[in-house]
């Protein structure tokens, strides 16, 4: 039983990890209508410019954390301008090569700079806590609560306020969203910033359990990729769901049969959802 | 004059839709645009609202040209397109949709408020059905949201792409009325129809398109009478 907790626990904080980064995904997907191959690299660069403002800046955690939030949120728009927007109106498949061209590009960038070895951000809170028998560190209690917090304040923002509406109305129909006076370019800006700038989050506070490599980007992504389309592509909800499910199979398999086959696991389950439910778990099945 | 093309060509790819366009929509007026299936009016109201550009010629609003504007725009400017297949965000409520509609002026809290009290005193099943998904309406509730949404920015000019298309004849009548009390408001319209025969009999002025030109124009009254029209819009 307390093996089974414990799994439970570890899987609840990967899947917080895969909620964010997918919820992420699924944004972006909504607007452009491919999936952005380099969301996962957004990810590992959050993680590496969080390592660099703590170490070589000697920033202090949450300060690092926020900037680097900040600096993903620029990357984000940059990188919508330049790689995909030019794409707008032209086969998907030249949004797909692009977006694996970013892919590429901030792979090489990363290992140019601080080169392929792993490196680790130092724990901020390695104390271990004791909950009801369950032993964690306190690092890994925040993963769990700060995408909690994130998942809770995105939801708020795109329900609740008229600006998170109108990435919902570009979604669903971006002529319509033009009709109506939105300006579809900016909120593809304002989108690409906040799917970023969360995967910076996820990354640098899940960093320092893990170490850093240039390419923790490509599982991250193909893993959020495999979340998105179990939820059902552009369902929100259905990715912050489907990142707990991956999450929490990889665990109990890691745990319960081998963590050498963790990833097994996470394409066995794409693949039987897949033939089982072809519009997702949590897709409408359209006709 | 409040809406003014001169000289407008649009084309789609390779292909020519709209011929040399002029016409003109006076402001209070209600102005009709009749043609077939084809004959370019969807065309000819996207490349107004500038969602589409005219590849020639000039549009111009309050006497300034507006064909290199985008549509978010064009809408800000005060001249609004309520489309065909009404492009409603279906899994969005009612209310926000409405809500949406009166996305650039969402700094005047009070005027949206009033605006929507009267969109729901003209479309009353609209402040029933305002926590429902724009998508579960039944056709005829989704196009009174389509000109609900439009007419929640406040428009000089409203443009409507055959608002009557495929609807009931109670719905037909219900919507006439509505263009009545929007003209009465206030508000310049122009409507495209296929249903020449309500379009007429609400308008005062009309334009028929064929081919993607205007090949008669005049009082809707002369209009209505003329052997062209009818042969080919009323079915005489």
């Amino acid at each position: 039983m307390d093996v089974f907790l414990q799994q439970v626990f570890n899987g609840i904080m990967l899947g917080s990890t895969y909620a964010v980064v997918a919820a992420g995904l699924t944004l972006v997907f909504g607007i452009l209508h491919v999936p952005n191959f380099a969301h996962g690299h957004f990810y590992m660069i959050g993680a590496y410019v969080t390592f660099f403002l703590v170490t070589s800046w000697k920033l202090g955690f949450w300060p690092a954390v926020l900037l680097s939030c900040l600096v993903l949120a620029l990357l984000g728009v940059v990188v919508e301008r330049l790689a995909f927007r030019p794409m707008r109106g032209q086969p998907q498949v030249n949004a797909f090569i692009s977006a694996i061209g970013v892919l590429m590009f901030l792979e090489a960038l990363v290992t140019l700079v601080w080169g392929p070895e792993g490196h680790r951000i130092p724990n901020p809170y390695p104390a271990t806590v004791n909950l009801w028998g369950l032993v964690t560190t306190q690092q890994r209690l925040l993963v769990i609560v700060t995408a909690a917090l994130l998942i809770f304040l995105l939801n708020l923002f795109i329900k609740k306020t008229l600006l998170g509406a109108t990435i919902e109305a570009v979604a669903q129909n971006r002529e319509g969203a033009m009709l109506v006076g939105i300006n579809v370019d900016r909120v593809s800006s304002i989108t690409f910033a906040l799917s970023a700038a969360t995967a910076a989050i996820a990354a640098s506070v899940v960093a320092p359990i893990f170490i850093i490599t240039p390419t923790m980007g490509a599982l991250v992504g193909m893993k959020a990729f495999i979340i998105v389309i179990l939820g059902g592509l552009g369902n929100i909800p259905g990715a912050i769901w489907g990142g707990y499910i991956l999450g929490l199979v990889e665990a109990l398999g890691g745990g319960y049969i081998s963590a050498d086959y963790k990833d097994v696991f996470a394409f066995g389950l794409l693949i039987l959802v897949l033939a089982l439910r072809p519009a997702g778990l949590f897709g409408k099945e359209s006709s | 004059m409040l809406l003014r093309l001169r000289g407008v060509h649009v084309s789609i790819g390779e292909i020519t839709i709209i011929h040399d366009v002029s016409l003109e929509v006076r402001k209070g007026e209600v102005v009709a645009l009749l043609g077939s299936n084809g004959a370019g009016k969807t065309t000819l109201f996207k490349a107004i609202a500038g969602v589409i550009k005219p590849s020639r010629g000039a549009i111009e609003f309050e006497g300034e040209e507006i064909q290199h504007l985008p549509a978010d725009k064009v809408v800000q400017r005060g001249l609004v397109l309520c489309p065909e297949g009404r492009q409603l965000f279906p899994q969005l409520s009612v209310y926000k949709n409405l809500l949406l509609g009166a996305y650039v002026r969402r700094k005047e809290k009070k005027k949206v408020e009033q605006t929507l009290e009267w969109v729901y005193a003209l479309f009353p099943i609209l402040r029933e059905r305002r926590e429902q998904p724009a998508g579960t309406l039944s056709g005829g509730e989704q196009q009174m949201l389509a000109i609900g949404r439009a007419l929640m920015s406040g428009p000089k000019v409203l443009l409507l792409d055959e608002p009557t298309m495929g609807l009931a004849p109670l719905v037909v009548a219900r919507i006439a009325e509505v263009i009545k009390e929007i003209s009465k408001a206030g508000t310049t319209v122009f409507l495209s129809e296929q249903n020449a025969h309500m379009a007429l009999k609400i308008t005062e002025r009309g334009y028929v398109l064929e081919n993607g030109r205007v090949v008669l124009e005049g009082p809707s009254a002369r209009l209505i009478e003329d052997p062209v029209v009818k042969r080919a819009y009323l079915g005489v």
